[in-house]
């Protein structure tokens, strides 16, 4: 194999067959696709995006959530994720269409996140969690994020944003408080809009046992 | 280019071209300056990632360690790891070896060498630029490419430099034969610009929507392992094995089997890295597929090797070049057939998501791709440096430092990895208890982190004792013990 | 062919330094090295091209099966879609109770939270609440009626007040307010009988003439009635009873 234009041939073609399989199909079948209409609530599946929620996915790229959380459901006999509660079906290719980018992750030292915003819908949980996670589940191994957040003295009155019901370490003492910074409630903002629940007919739920 | 000479190029060569004594010299002497440029900035480089990557493992079993302020949170610690030894590291040495190995293949001394020296200054300014915005929070989070959109340009800019260069040497080269480890040096220098820019559009300048980023994603990151890494490591064992052993390589034949599969195959794995995943089911089992068929060139090679050293490793007793090459070869078997399995979905119920990937992972780029560059480099730098290693026992601790190190990290998170995927397979098992069953072995990962550490502080040492030419010119090279030389092989 | 012999370790040859090297240059390193590597050309072993048509065999195979017909909206690949085959994703009738938990989860829990205990003050209870399973004055038609057109003013739930205001849920169709009502009373502990979309339906129309949220006064005024017995959904699959923990319909207790 002593020509340059054979090797450089070979070389370009076996680039390409993975290139057009694995990034131009996805490009243009999954890239292009559309939000669902839904009837009931006249919105669309997945449904839009607050605009808090949207810059917290910024927050959760910046701190690198990704590496221990994963945002994705899978089906059985190859996983027991829907078994476990992740969610109530397959996540698909559309249900990351409002993702930017998209959180997959391919780690679980975390739980998966699909549905968080499903089974916490609290901020002020979320916050807490944030600020000291040992406080709320104290198994946790995941870092603290007060760094997100601010204890200042409480003027008069406490903020309407702060945390309620901190303990551990790091709680303020009397007469501070912690309030989230914008950061924190965007992150969190993005954290209760994860909810994969809705229907979609590419992915149906498998039968209640 | 007619029939003929195609047919002829295939045909066995009746004498292998060589090199004469001072036409060598001449070649080292004109690479002297960017190869060591890149593997100084590579060891550097080396030195940062262990430290990051000692932090981020410690601060997985004590999450309180430096949790007070945002740069070093183990979400930025993390990547910042990744991305300073895939591109601080091991790109640059990759880099710098692939260029030896070039100008000693293409048989003329180098060509345009200021390309060169200019790639190794952006891209040392483009892997700064890119950690510390990753430390100061512009990560991306897409795995394998997290550097911020402003430094990975720069980066580019140096990759496409190397493209070029790869292009007009091989261009220039002097006519004859094409040994084996060109067409991968050539392959990979070509591929890698390519996978950059392309990820780099279509993720980050440009991001395509919905689950096709992960697709794009997982293409990028396996290729930068499957055309980037792996090829500039069977290039330099293709070159090492038989140098050092004065025999030639086994079977052309398979050299080029195991070229083309490669090349075919290995570049549809990439969505073996999301089974199950939000695709469509074709894509998947395609990779799945790929992965498997990864046998044939993964098993081609090995006997290539194999069957060179045959009756020869005793070499490994005195080489230190063989010794880290040969453990990276075998290595590279081992970790490409443990891959093949990961891709099976029955198997990958279990390690997906789990610390066994982690393991997985670092076998490859440590336990392979990195010893291979050891090796190498401890072939090059006395050719570069006119000096001899000062100290063949400062080798055997480098040796046995990482190996033991890398060994205990990858068994460890292994044996762990499995566990904590049990567990999260049975609904019935908390969460917690998956954690509770990794906990004990990142333990152990993290000591194993000191040893890698510690192995690399021996090497820099070394290097920097080699730069500096300190002490007493040695007489003859650093082996680990006196050589045995191998009987005039019969063929 | 006989492969070729390796050259011989180079040696110092003194009247081939016809460049400018420097002596000094070409050192014990260079010198001692041995030949370029080269090829050897054994052939391929016959037992490797065996497993590589035998793996190449697999390959199709697994394709052929696990690709889901190589669509783009096959996600599962246990789902085999041959040439000419239906749609890739089955039409079935959804049980009741998927339905309704689903649109629970959409729609109310981020008032009545996922547990249905709601938020103390702000947010009644559902679990083990009057308004839900009957009780007192309370009957399913006004039930119906709280979804149909809201629920506003002070109430009284379980012994505590509440005064918020609930929007009302008229666009959802029959099918999902009476899933998700029997979804309700049959969860957390609540025991109480489906109510069937068609009772829905007769409560939307007698209701036509509400356009403002109801009041607990306004609910009071009115009747309870129990709704009559849910039927089994026709096309339910085998694993979904109609009406799981339900008490028998013929309730003693009028309302």
């Amino acid at each position: 194999m002593n020509k340059l234009p054979l090797l450089f041939l070979g070389v370009f073609i076996t680039f390409a067959s993975s290139w057009l399989g694995l990034v131009a199909y996805p490009y243009l079948t999954l890239g292009n696709m559309q939000p669902l209409p839904d009837e009931d609530t006249g919105g669309y599946f997945p449904p839009s995006q607050s605009g808090l929620a949207v810059a917290g996915q910024r927050v959760y790229a910046a701190n690198g959530c990704v590496y221990c959380h994963s945002q994705q459901v899978r089906l059985a006999p190859l996983s027991t994720d829907i078994a476990k509660g992740l969610g109530p079906r397959q996540t698909v290719a559309r249900d990351y269409l409002r993702a930017q980018p998209v959180f997959l992750g391919t780690m679980r030292t975390g739980p998966d996140l699909t549905n968080i915003g499903a089974r916490q819908p609290d901020q002020n949980w979320h916050h807490k969690h944030l600020y000291e996670p040992q406080t709320v589940t104290d198994w946790s191994i995941m870092p603290s994020f007060r760094y997100l957040y601010k204890m200042q003295k409480i003027q008069g009155q406490p903020s309407a944003d702060a945390i309620q019901g901190l303990a551990g370490p790091h709680a303020p003492a009397p007469g501070f408080e912690v309030v989230p910074s914008d950061d924190a409630k965007a992150l969190v903002a993005y954290l209760i809009s994860l909810k994969r629940n809705y229907p979609l007919p590419e992915s149906p739920e498998p039968p209640a046992n | 280019m007619n029939p003929q000479s195609l047919i002829s190029s295939f045909h066995p060569a009746n004498n292998p071209d060589t090199l004469a004594s001072h036409e060598r010299a001449e070649i080292d002497a004109s690479t002297r300056f960017p190869v060591l440029l890149f593997f100084a900035s590579a060891i550097f480089w080396l030195l940062i990632g262990s430290l990051l990557g000692l932090i981020s493992a410690w601060k997985m079993t004590h999450p309180g360690l430096f949790d007070q302020m945002a740069w070093l949170t183990f979400g930025r610690l993390r990547p910042a790891h990744l991305n300073t030894v895939i591109y601080g590291w091991a790109s640059a040495a990759g880099i710098g070896v692939g260029v030896w190995l070039m100008a000693r293949l293409c048989r003329v001394p180098l060509l345009h060498s200021k390309l060169l020296i200019s790639a190794a200054i952006f891209w040392n300014l483009g892997v700064l630029v890119g950690v510390m915005g990753i430390l100061a929070g512009d990560s991306r989070s897409i795995e394998w490419l997290e550097f911020p959109g402003y430094a990975t340009p720069i980066l580019f800019i140096a990759y496409a430099f190397i493209g070029i260069w790869a292009i007009i040497m091989f261009r220039f080269r002097r006519p004859g034969h094409v040994y084996v480890s060109q067409w991968y040096l050539f392959a990979a220098f070509l591929w890698f610009p390519w996978l950059y820019a392309t990820a780099n559009i279509l993720l980050v300048w440009q991001p395509i929507q919905g689950s096709a980023q992960g697709a794009v994603n997982w293409w990028f990151a396996h290729n930068v392992l499957g055309l980037w890494f792996t090829p500039i490591g069977l290039a330099s064992a293709y070159y090492m094995i038989p140098k050092v052993i004065g025999r030639p390589i086994h079977s052309y034949y398979l050299s080029i089997l195991g070229f083309w599969s490669l090349a075919l195959f290995y570049s549809w794995n990439g969505m073996h890295h999301l089974i199950g995943g939000p695709f469509p089911a074709w894509m998947v089992s395609a990779s799945v597929v790929a992965s498997i068929m990864m046998f044939i060139p993964v098993v081609t090679v090995a006997i290539n090797h194999h069957m060179t050293m045959r009756g020869h490793f005793g070499a490994l007793k005195w080489s230190p070049t063989l010794r880290f090459t040969v453990f990276g070869a075998m290595t590279y078997t081992v970790v490409s057939l443990q891959g093949s399995s990961m891709a099976i979905p029955s198997l990958n119920t279990l390690t997906h998501f789990t610390d066994y990937t982690i393991g997985h992972a670092h076998l490859g780029l440590y336990g392979f791709f990195s010893m291979m560059m050891f090796g190498a480099m401890y072939y090059i730098v006395p050719r570069l440096t006119g000096w001899e290693w000062p100290s063949a026992n400062a080798i055997r601790w480098h040796f046995w430092l990482v190996a033991v190190g890398i060994l205990l990290m990858v068994v460890s998170l292994s044996i762990g990895g499995i566990l904590q995927g049990l567990a999260q397979f049975d609904p019935q098992v908390s969460f917690r208890s998956s954690l509770d069953y990794a906990t004990p072995f990142r333990w152990i990962r993290g000591l194993s982190g000191f040893l890698l550490l510690g192995g690399h502080v021996v090497f820099a040492a070394l290097f920097t004792l080699m730069l500096l030419k300190v002490g007493r010119q040695k007489e003859g090279p650093a082996l680990f013990a006196a050589p045995v030389k191998p009987e005039a092989a019969p063929l | 062919m006989t492969p070729p012999t390796p050259p011989p370790d180079e040696g110092f040859k003194e009247n081939e330094l016809a460049s400018d090297i420097d002596v000094s240059q070409v050192h014990g390193s260079i010198l001692r090295e041995r030949a370029e590597p080269c090829d050897g050309y054994e052939p391929v072993p016959l037992w490797l091209i065996t497993v590589f048509f035998a793996i190449i065999f697999w390959a199709g195979l697994y394709l052929a099966y696990f690709s889901g017909g190589f669509r783009a909206d096959v996600f599962n690949p246990d789902r085999v879609a041959w040439a000419g085959g239906g749609p890739a994703v089955a039409a079935g009738p959804v049980d009741p109770k998927v339905l309704g938990k689903r649109v629970f989860t959409q729609n109310c829990v981020v008032c009545h939270q996922t547990t249905g205990l709601g938020v103390a003050g702000q947010f009644p209870p559902l679990v083990g609440s009057e308004w839900v399973v009957g009780g007192d004055w309370h009957g399913d038609n006004h039930l119906v009626k709280i979804l149909l057109n809201g629920l506003q003013g002070p109430i009284q739930v379980k012994g505590a007040a509440y005064n918020n205001a609930m929007p009302p849920w008229a666009q959802l169709d029959d099918e999902k307010i009476s899933a998700v009502l029997t979804y309700i009373r049959s969860e957390w502990g609540n025991s109480a009988p489906a109510i069937s979309a068609d009772y829905v339906k007769k409560i939307r129309e007698a209701s036509a003439a509400q356009t403002e949220p109801w009041t607990q006064k306004a609910l009071q005024a009115i009747p309870g009635e129990k709704a009559p017995d849910a039927a089994a959904p026709a096309a339910a699959p085998a694993a979904a009873p109609a009406a799981p923990e339900a008490t028998p319909a013929a309730s003693p207790a009028a309302a």
